[in-house]
């Protein structure tokens, strides 16, 4: 920001891009539903798009989470509540991902178990880590997924499940002390994890932080996320 | 699924790759009537022709453009869009809305880039399904009844206690605008004992403020900072409770901090340029009045006071002479002022005198003299008063340029329509020792001290009396003119006589001059309307 500034600070430099990598992306995306429309019937039901559908939508979340983490780096994502309807908000999630579920031949179900229309949250950067996980579902899910809300003691939970093979035991264990670092035989970062506990600690209410819990198990037996929000 | 087919659409954005994307997205949900527009200004051109129920606007249209958030406001206060209507503000990152939230007119939803047909068609859907919920609310705002609001707020909740939250902001607005505001600050009081929300403090410490209690409106905005430190809106309402205390030097860095998160605000940029000059800072001052000129061009809160500004601090700044860079400035700056106000003989005299103080410091005297000249001549025209600041300023400029018989009668036009406050007379008094223009109201000013003392007593008749007296002597003083006019409404209570009411508009008439940038301006409008019925 400072022009003064001799140095060359990293961080900075990779937010930038990573904003004109969004704008690229967006672009990409784009051009890539408008093509597959005008495909004929038969092209447009293979798998590659989905692959392409499932690939670049990931691409974006990371970026999203990215940009996340530099502005919590530098103290810049704060949290800025507001009362939003839950069935809006499941449904505008799903939504979101309507053509990779659709590729992937997937059930996405949402199902809201409480009688509370609004909650009180950040939309934007809740919407962010349910997307992420979302994401992560679809890939390890064998052919279900649920998204549902429900209400413990005066918590919020949103939960991701999926008929999958489910975390890693050594996550699992782990998940109340985890940092984050490559994984050498998964390849996985664990970043999300990470990532979605620090927003879920960013909602505070009356002394009660929002947190994260992974599983295995739930309705459809595979991979469970759970993100409480006080 | 909606009837999308009945609804008009508007699609703002500058990209045609995704004005047609999106607007195919709107064809396969049934949308037949769709428009584009490439910037903010077409959109809002679009809008004053036709009224649309969907509008999907773009935040970012390109650097020097209107952004979305000022094409909202435009629509807003130019009333050119329905509560009704639906507007959706597209960002290209989620953290984009953020600095906007607690800004006093809010897109009804943001939807962040990319999305798909699915993720728009919810979108909509859920918001046209609540804007339905609300109808009664936002007809009722439609329609300018604050009361109606109230009670449709009431209703609402009544009928499902759980979307009580969804008229919380809409109950504080009413509230503010029916002005009943010991009701107000116990309600937002019990909404920052739950869940705080960054325009709850905003209204607070507005509401704390504009009752003069700014300590406890600074504690508000200290709270409030904590909670949510990259919110530009709550740094201006810090500054403003600092302004009021009179600690420029600390209302400054807050602005300062408000303008690095969110430098795009033509208000902010021009507060903090006057901060900056009045703590004698000119180069920060400089720069504020350079962004608030330059991002002005797009903004309805273009103010030519921008521009003396910037001319102003440029020659505070250098001791000595003028470089040639800024001289093209100054030049730049004050042309725009003569060249887009020439109706203003104010602001042409005081474009020209200031023109002419930098061609002095320039070396240039010969050119300074024909421009004081040009300024002695529309000084005549004028039908508007100066404002303190103006005439002090154009009064030094004068006697500077040597025109001292202009200056004096510069600064004794200025003692008559506000000598009535000790401010206003001791800075007067370093500009000059002349007992002609110092003494020019004291008569007057003591008559209208005893006016104000009878009136609080209750004796309306005496201090009636006193003001007519004292606006004999001086009718150009504004305190004296409206002191007098609400006597006599007062005094004539409902029994409005012809002959009041033309009393009233010669007092009025007097002081017609009174530059809206005063504080007493409301008060003057508000007896106008009364009398004149405009």
């Amino acid at each position: 920001m400072n022009q003064n500034d001799q140095g060359l600070d990293f961080s900075t430099v990779i937010a930038s891009t990573v904003h004109d990598m969004k704008n690229s992306l967006s672009a990409l995306i784009q051009a890539h539903h408008q093509w597959l429309e005008r495909l004929p019937e038969e092209l447009r039901s293979g798998s590659e798009p989905g692959v392409v559908e499932h690939e670049l939508s990931h691409l974006n979340g990371m970026l999203v989470q990215l940009l996340g983490l530099y502005k919590l780096g530098v103290n810049q994502l704060p949290v800025c509540p507001d009362y939003h309807e839950l069935d809006d908000f499941l449904e505008a999630q799903l939504a979101a991902h309507e053509e990779v579920i659709r590729h992937r031949d997937i059930v996405a179900t949402c199902r809201l178990d409480t009688m509370a229309p609004l909650a009180f949250f950040d939309r934007e950067l809740v919407a962010s880590v349910v997307s992420n996980m979302l994401t992560n579902a679809i890939r390890h899910a064998d052919k279900a997924l649920l998204l549902s809300i429900e209400e413990s003691g005066n918590e919020l939970v949103i939960c991701i499940n999926d008929d999958g093979p489910g975390y890693p035991q050594r996550l699992i264990e782990q998940q109340l002390d985890y940092v984050p670092g490559i994984d050498q035989s998964s390849g996985s970062t664990g970043l999300g994890l990470y990532f979605a506990a620090r927003i879920a600690a960013l909602h505070e209410q009356g002394g009660q932080r929002g947190r994260i819990e992974i599983a295995n198990g739930g309705e459809l037996g595979g991979g469970l996320f759970r993100l409480y929000l006080p | 699924m909606l009837q999308y087919g009945q609804k008009s659409f508007l699609i703002v954005d500058d990209f045609t790759d995704f004005r047609t994307a999106t607007r195919s997205m709107l064809r396969e949900l049934g949308a037949t009537q769709v428009d584009t527009a490439d910037s903010g200004e077409q959109a809002l051109r679009m809008c004053a022709q036709k009224r649309y129920d969907f509008i999907l606007q773009d935040f970012h249209l390109g650097d020097g453009k209107k952004n979305g958030q000022q094409v909202l406001e435009d629509l807003i206060l130019d009333k050119q869009i329905s509560h009704e209507c639906v507007f959706v503000m597209v960002t290209a990152e989620s953290s984009q809305s953020i600095v906007l939230c607690a800004l006093e007119h809010e897109p009804d939803a943001y939807i962040t880039k990319p999305f798909n047909r699915m993720g728009l068609a919810q979108r909509l859907e859920k918001l046209v399904q609540r804007k339905t919920l609300l109808k009664p609310i936002l007809q009722a705002l439609d329609r300018g009844r604050p009361a109606e609001v109230l009670a449709a707020c009431t209703d609402i909740c009544k009928q499902d206690p759980r979307f009580a939250p969804l008229c919380l902001r809409y109950r504080a607005d009413a509230l503010r605008d029916l002005g009943r505001f010991d009701e107000l600050e116990k309600y937002l009081g019990a909404i920052l004992a739950s869940r705080p929300q960054p325009w709850v403090y905003a209204a607070m410490g507005k509401l704390l403020h504009k009752r003069g209690r700014n300590v406890q409106a600074q504690g508000i905005y200290e709270q409030a900072l904590k909670a949510f430190p990259i919110m530009p809106n709550l740094y201006d309402g810090m500054a403003d409770v600092l302004i009021a205390q009179g600690d420029s030097q600390r209302a400054q860095n807050i602005l300062e901090e408000a303008v690095r998160l969110s430098p795009l605000s033509v208000k902010r940029q021009a507060t903090l340029g006057k901060l900056a000059y009045e703590n004698e800072d000119f180069d920060s001052a400089a720069k504020a009045f350079r962004h608030a000129v330059n991002q002005g061009q797009s903004s309805r809160y273009k103010d030519p006071e921008s521009n003396l500004g910037l001319a102003q601090a440029l020659m505070s700044r250098s001791s000595g002479g003028l470089d040639a860079r800024t001289r093209v400035e100054i030049n730049n700056a004050l042309g725009e002022v003569a060249k887009d106000y020439p109706e203003d003989q104010g602001l042409q005299v005081r474009a020209r005198m200031m023109k002419a103080s930098s061609l002095v410091q320039a070396g240039d005297a010969e050119s300074a003299g024909k421009l004081t000249e040009q300024a002695m001549q529309r000084l005549g025209k004028m039908n508007q008063f100066f404002s303190v600041d103006s005439a002090l300023t154009v009064a030094a400029q004068m006697k500077a340029m040597g025109q001292g018989a202009a200056a004096k009668s510069v600064l004794k036009a200025c003692v008559e329509s506000y000598g009535d406050d000790p401010k206003v007379m001791e800075r007067v008094g370093q500009l000059t020792e002349d007992p002609d223009v110092l003494n020019a109201v004291a008569d007057a000013v003591d008559l209208n001290r005893q006016g104000v003392r009878a009136y609080q007593a209750g004796h309306l008749e005496l201090a009636l009396s006193m003001f007519r007296r004292a606006l004999a002597l001086q009718a150009k003083n504004i305190s004296i003119a409206l002191n007098t006019a609400q006597a006599l409404l007062r005094v004539a209570g409902e029994k409005l006589t012809p002959e009041v009411i033309q009393e009233c508009r010669d007092c009025l008439g007097s002081v017609a001059g009174i530059p809206a940038s005063d504080s007493r301006y409301d008060r003057y409008r508000k007896l106008h309307i009364r009398v004149f019925g405009a």
